[in-house]
């Protein structure tokens, strides 16, 4: 009778064992997400987001020698990061509508990216930081978030590489990173 | 003789209690595999429809009937001539068969200008047509899209015959 029940016993921890070993098993395929297909996307777009960025021409309405007003394109990153990181402190040498370059950067970059990664597209988080390298210290120039605020802090993150720029003032990098 | 019927067809519930036991989880275990295995299929096609996508995004952004150049220069990253993209429309469907199809078959590619205007083409567009059981066929609703951000150069603008760079996006659609 002892041995009968002791075989029985062996028989239900079959089952609970096989019964764990499944939920186990489905538990590990339900949970686990397939992120190589969105990881190449993000780092596809990142890098393609801060190339296109940097090379687009921004259309400055700014005032000419002679004092009068003037709608010409400047280039984001040759022309009007540069005129950022060199008067940075004092009164820059393009005022595109009334603004420091800094200013105005902050806000055309900041409705590019909301415009095209933002909530409504392609429903991105980022971040874009760019910061000058000056005797090994690093004064930020713009740094912008996604509208959600959130910014990319966790480990799911792809960055678009740091973007150099020499200028007279140091050396300028932006960097863009994207996450889901 | 009584009990000893009654302990036989205990024993008799016991074991298909523990044979039903067995078969749920063996049903359980089957049912599981064929979801789990169909899912995988599809994961497996998705990925393999945005690794194209992808494919065909690149081949796109340096194909030369649309890259920026100037002369024997290298050619611009991150760039595509605005004339050559109005102009392409045309190119692409005069020669779509001999062409074009072997390099994008069934794709959708767009290109958007985002800032400062805001128009689009469609350089290319070719869905694919899936036949239902009553025999009508209708456009493919599996799709994967990849999205690429670009500059669109202007070569008529800008200062300096240096060209106005516009703010745009490739978006590459491939159906299955």
């Amino acid at each position: 009778m002892n041995s009968k029940g002791q075989i029985e016993l062996i028989g239900l921890v079959i089952i609970v064992i096989l019964a764990t070993l499944g939920i186990l098993f489905m538990a590990k395929f339900s949970l686990v997400e397939d992120t190589t297909k969105k990881v190449i996307a993000r780092e596809f777009l990142a890098s393609s987001a801060m190339g296109a960025l940097m090379k687009t021409s921004a259309l400055c309405e700014h005032q000419d020698y002679y004092g009068n007003f003037i709608k010409e394109p400047l280039f984001i990153q040759n022309e009007l990061l540069e005129d950022c990181a060199l008067y940075k402190n004092t009164n820059s040498e393009y005022q595109c509508n009334n603004l420091h370059s800094c200013d105005f950067l902050n806000k055309t970059i900041g409705a590019l990216l909301n415009k095209t990664l933002g909530k409504g597209k392609l429903n991105k988080r980022y971040e874009f930081k760019s910061y000058l390298l000056q005797n090994q210290n690093e004064i930020e120039l713009i740094y912008l978030i996604d509208e959600g605020g959130r910014g990319c802090r966790k480990k799911d993150t792809d960055s678009s590489g740091a973007f150099p720029l020499p200028t007279n003032a140091g050396q300028v990098i932006s960097i863009l990173k994207l996450c889901d | 003789m009584k009990y000893k019927t009654k302990k036989a067809q205990m024993r008799m519930m016991e074991t298909i209690g523990v044979m039903f036991i067995f078969f749920v989880l063996i049903l359980f275990g089957i049912i599981f595999y064929t979801k789990y295995s169909e899912v995988a299929f599809q994961e497996k096609q998705a990925e393999k429809m945005g690794k194209k996508a992808v494919e065909i995004t690149s081949k796109t952004i340096f194909l030369p009937e649309l890259i920026c150049s100037r002369g024997e220069a290298e050619p611009e990253l991150y760039c595509l001539d605005l004339l050559k993209v109005k102009q392409a429309q045309k190119t692409f469907k005069n020669n779509f068969g001999d062409y074009y199809f072997d390099l994008f078959p069934f794709t959708k590619i767009t290109v958007s200008e985002i800032y400062p205007g805001n128009e689009s083409w469609v350089l290319y567009n070719k869905p694919k047509k899936v036949k239902l059981a009553n025999g009508t066929l209708v456009g493919s609703k599996q799709k994967e899209s990849t999205h690429f951000l670009l500059t669109l150069k202007d070569s008529v603008k800008g200062k300096e015959k240096q060209g106005e760079y516009k703010f745009g996006m490739l978006t590459v659609e491939v159906f299955s």
